[in-house]
């Protein structure tokens, strides 16, 4: 073991080396399977049982129960609230949420992207037609 | 000369722009060589170009305390010292522009002058990290100089010449120095590490202990100056060894191959090492470097006055 | 086990004493009779003071309609431990008049936990030398106890919305010779905001002091109103590096408050992930320390070495930080088949590479002028100051949580610790490299012998009435945890202390007549975690300020919810 300059070795190999460094977002590798991205639920198996919204921690999550029989609901999420960690999947009994690991990164320039909506806010009656 | 060709020499090439340009390409090229090592991508090639355009830019903010003369014109000095002693040396392998005999001892001090504003400039401020920079950078200047000049002065000896371009001359037509004075090489590349603060001697301007040691209250003009000025010193230190030790620069070509050679040791010397303390600096070049600078020239003094050729 | 001599100790002075089994020692003392206590439990040379505790207890009394003796007071909790025993002696004071005497005349160190307690809680604690703030802002408004259960989170704001803006404080008085170089709050050196104030006499350094509590967050009063469940994610994010150990430590309390043990093969797992997280968090401290001595080359390798753990645990849990592997009764995630081969080739790749940092760490020339003979710290010192973790390990100290008192797979998988006699700077780099070794002989021990069952079991969300206390050994040392349950869904008292604190003691005790650059060295080498402490004024004696001195300072200071935020 050299004494002085014991990093000799690693300095020359590394000149034939490639460097380390991941030029994102020239290059994008894919996340491992388990990364925990954008939140999906699905609605056919929700029950409205609200554990995920009792239990995270962000509160980034609100379900509005419109007819429970149906399985209609509105379910909100805040990917900016969101600190991705997951427990809502675990309380989930049903399974109706995972969390994605294609769609991680969420910047964008507008708050209105950082909000997503599943379930239809149900239609105002139309207007009476004028005379 | 012509006027147009003086012109031509001292502002355009091979002094002044072409100086600042590849003093800038040798600043891409350490720091591109550094980041190799270090499995790294490093900058591109615009990269020092761009630091020092965007330093031209900036506002130049002179803090309270100081002397405004001294704050604005140290850098200008350093830079101006800097570029002049390019004027002295075989820049790209021609002819230096300007010769006369004990030329080398003067570029010498001229390099040094960069050192001197420095030092000047962190005790001008009252920033505790300036001031503890300054003082490192002048205690450090100390112990390397005097190794450094006897270093460049052991090819002066055994060409018999103080001039510079007959020094280079005399390199070209016998050995390669590097291989009859292999201490005073040492001493002389380790010295220029020492005099541009590199790693592992940059305890003036340890990022982790004093910020940017004397250099801290700059910014804008100023700083892009002293910045350029290093540059621009690390490529004229370069040349000079190169002409004194690596056998002359006779071309362009050799000029480019022998300096890249070098900075390609120093870019590996700054990458295997821990910061020195300041302390462990002057002790190192006070015990070391001044023993084996003094050593070197004492065997030349020996073998020249024996009458072996060298 | 807590020996006669200690419940002898106790007799005399005619208190209270509950066995409460299982290595804890409880009893009960009125406030005037402490000292005389504390003192006796000295002299018996049992145990350090762990944490001392405050707690409100409004829940309690509104939860047990408990309207006597108990009503209306606060409750402050003195922790001594030693190996896996823990005496907690507990003072009751009346809310109308909280009056405590101070034990800091007879365990010195006690001073800065005195300190939190009296601000947080309102509650004078007599005798004790004059000081200023500690956590809290020095224009944080009098009369405004954060820890008191009246004093909400709304209530807060709304008073501090309502004070005026101050001008920050200029710096130190400079007498003759001093020559003072502010540290902080921004500095390169930094990872994180702190103020060190260090007089130079050239290069040497005459005196230091520190200034703590930048990133303070108020974790322990945000558990309190939050769910069980959601509290484990807060204190999660109290350090980014030592995320996992800190939320170990949470939910090993909450089980033992709901009476649960979670099943084995969660117990390994989160076994598997405490000790790749040490990996991580040792190679990230190489790479910082590496960086403070000039030596950038180090860095940068040991961070790309990192980035391979990083990925297997971003494989197995999700994220690269914060993994979020546990939940009351369990874990989240498990390891299957492929999973566990990736973790298999990262070990093969990684220990070549310890091996080799190892050998630079104990054999370059130029690294080793910076780290040997630096920073000595005699073993008995090392004792006497309390400080934990690699940094007690590697001046002799034998003190390894996960041996004396093995918790969640510990025991069927235990630890071989790492000691070294060295006492300085390289002795401590030599000690956490050895226990990068010795973290991946347990990873893959674990993998090799992972029990099979359930991930978990069902825990409550309501937690029974009581409390617990878990400690844990983080990457840097000790980890205190004391949880109260009033029985509802909320905590009613967590309480974090951390290790970095105790080791802010040895740096104090070693820095003057170091050069100054040694000091970047010094503070990396206990692995500093920043956020997780107080703000704490020290000078040496001569100072013009209040003067604590560096023996004053401990075993395990009053711990505070901080954290790294890497």
């Amino acid at each position: 073991m050299i004494r002085i300059g014991s990093m000799l070795g690693d300095i020359t190999r590394s000149l034939f080396r490639r460097p380390f460094t991941e030029r994102y977002p020239f290059v994008v590798k894919p996340a491992p399977e388990r990364t925990r991205g954008e939140l999906l639920w699905e609605s056919s198996k929700c029950t409205g049982c609200m554990l995920c919204v009792r239990d995270c921690p962000a509160d980034a999550i609100s379900v509005t129960v419109l007819d429970r029989a149906a399985k209609k609901f509105i379910f909100r999420y805040r990917t900016d609230r969101c600190i991705y960690c997951g427990q809502c999947v675990v309380s989930c009994k049903p399974g109706a949420l995972s969390m994605s690991p294609a769609k991680w990164h969420f910047a964008s320039t507008s708050k209105e992207s950082f909000s997503i909506v599943h379930g239809e806010v149900p239609q105002q009656p139309a207007s009476p037609p004028e005379k | 000369m012509s006027v147009l060709l003086v012109i031509v020499t001292y502002l355009i090439f091979p002094g002044g722009l072409f100086v600042i340009v590849g003093s800038l390409a040798y600043e891409y090229a350490d720091r591109k060589l550094i980041a190799r090592f270090q499995n790294r991508v490093g900058p591109r090639w615009f990269q020092p170009l761009a630091d020092l355009v965007k330093l031209l830019v900036k506002e130049e903010i002179v803090p309270a305390g100081v002397n405004r003369g001294l704050f604005i014109w140290l850098p200008a000095v350093a830079l101006a010292a800097a570029l002049a002693a390019a004027v002295y040396v075989p820049m790209a392998g021609l002819a230096p522009a300007w010769s006369f005999p004990g030329d080398v001892v003067c570029t010498v001090y001229l390099l040094m002058m960069m050192t001197l504003c420095i030092g000047l400039a962190g005790a001008n401020t009252s920033d505790r990290f300036s001031i503890i920079g300054a003082v490192r950078a002048l205690t450090q200047l100390f112990s390397y100089e005097a190794p450094f000049l006897l270093a460049l002065l052991g090819p002066a000896v055994v060409s018999g010449s103080w001039r510079i371009a007959q020094i280079n001359g005399y390199a070209q037509d016998h050995l390669w120095m590097i291989v009859t004075q292999p201490l005073g090489f040492l001493v002389a590349l380790l010295g220029l590490m020492g005099k541009l603060e590199l790693s592992p001697f940059d305890a003036p301007e340890a990022e982790t202990e004093i910020v940017s040691g004397a250099l801290t209250e700059y910014s804008g003009r100023g700083l892009a100056f002293f910045r350029l000025g290093r540059d621009i010193e690390l490529f004229v230190g370069l040349t000079l060894i190169a002409s004194f030790y690596l056998g002359g620069l006779a071309n362009p070509l050799q000029f480019l191959v022998k300096t890249l050679a070098l900075l390609f040791v120093t870019a590996g010397l700054q990458s295997l090492f821990a910061r020195l303390r300041i302390d462990q600096t002057v002790g190192l070049w006070w015990r070391i470097g001044a023993i084996l600078g003094l050593g070197q020239l004492l065997i030349l003094i020996a073998l020249k006055t024996a009458g072996v050729p060298l | 086990m807590i020996p006669e001599t200690v419940t002898r100790a106790l007799q005399p002075a005619g208190i209270r004493v509950i066995e409460a089994g299982d290595n804890n020692l409880k009893a009960d003392v009125d406030a005037p009779s402490l000292p005389r206590v504390v003192t006796a439990l000295k002299e018996a040379r049992w145990g350090y003071l762990s944490a001392i505790t405050g707690l409100d207890r409004t829940q309690l009394e509104a939860a047990a309609g408990d309207t006597e003796t108990l009503a209306r007071s606060f409750d402050v909790l003195y922790h001594f431990c030693r190996g896996a025993s823990v005496l907690t002696i507990r003072v009751t004071v009346p809310r109308e008049n909280p009056v405590l005497p101070s034990i800091s005349g007879v365990l010195p160190s006690a001073v800065l936990q005195e300190r939190e307690l009296s601000e947080t809680f309102g509650i004078e604690i007599t005798n004790m030398p004059a000081h200023g703030r500690l956590l809290l802002s020095d224009d944080w408004p009098a009369g405004l106890y954060p820890m008191r259960k009246e004093h909400t989170p709304d209530f807060i704001h709304q008073k501090i919305s309502e004070l005026p803006h101050t001008e920050p404080s200029a710096l130190p008085e400079e007498g003759p010779g001093k020559f003072v170089i502010p540290i902080g709050p921004q500095h390169p050196a930094l990872k994180e905001p702190a103020h060190f104030e260090l007089a130079v006499d050239g290069e040497i350094v005459t005196d230091v002091s520190l200034r703590l509590g930048y990133v303070h967050r108020g974790i322990e009063k945000a558990a309190e109103s939050r769910t069980w469940i959601q509290s484990v994610y807060l204190v999660e994010r109290i350090c980014g590096i030592c995320s996992h150990i800190h939320a170990t430590a949470f939910v090993l309390g909450v089980e033992k408050l709901a009476g649960v043990s979670a099943p084995p093969r969660a117990q390994a797992i989160r076994t598997l992930f405490a000790e790749m997280e040490r990996i991580h968090s040792h190679l990230l401290w190489l790479g910082v320390a590496a960086h403070q001595a000039g030596f950038d080359t180090l860095f940068m390798f040991s961070w790309r070495d990192r980035e391979t753990i990083m990925d297997l645990l971003d494989q197995v849990s999700g994220n690269r930080v914060n993994y979020s592997v546990n939940v009351p009764g369990g874990v989240k995630y498990d390891i299957d088949q492929p999973r566990s081969d990736a973790i298999r080739r990262g070990m093969d790749a990684l220990e070549p590479r310890i091996y080799h940092y190892l050998e630079i760490v104990t054999r370059d020339e130029s690294f080793l002028r910076r780290t040997r003979g630096v920073g000595v710290f005699p073993r008995d010192q090392a004792d006497s100051l309390g400080v934990v973790g690699p940094t007690a390990r590697a001046s002799g100290v034998l003190r390894d949580l996960r041996v004396e008192s093995p918790y969640i797979a510990y025991g069927d998988f235990p630890v071989r610790p790492v000691y070294d006699d060295g006492c300085d700077l390289a002795a401590r780099f030599v000690v956490r490299i050895k226990e990068l070794f010795e973290s991946c002989r347990l990873v893959r021990a674990i993998l090799d012998a992972l029990p099979s069952g359930d991930l978990r079991v069902d825990v409550p969300r309501r937690i029974p009435e009581g409390e617990a206390i878990s400690r844990v050994e983080a990457p840097r040392g000790e980890l205190f945890y004391y949880l109260r349950s009033a029985g509802g869904i909320n905590p009613d008292r967590v309480k974090v202390r951390t290790p970095s604190l105790a080791n802010w003691a040895y740096v104090l005790s070693v820095a003057v007549g170091l050069k100054l650059a040694d000091i970047p060295m010094v503070i990396v080498g206990i692995d500093p975690c920043f956020s997780c402490n107080d703000r704490m004024t020290v000078l040496r004696p001569d100072g013009s300020r209040e003067s604590v001195s560096w023996e004053q300072l401990v075993p395990p200071g009053a711990g505070r919810a901080g954290g790294c935020p890497e």
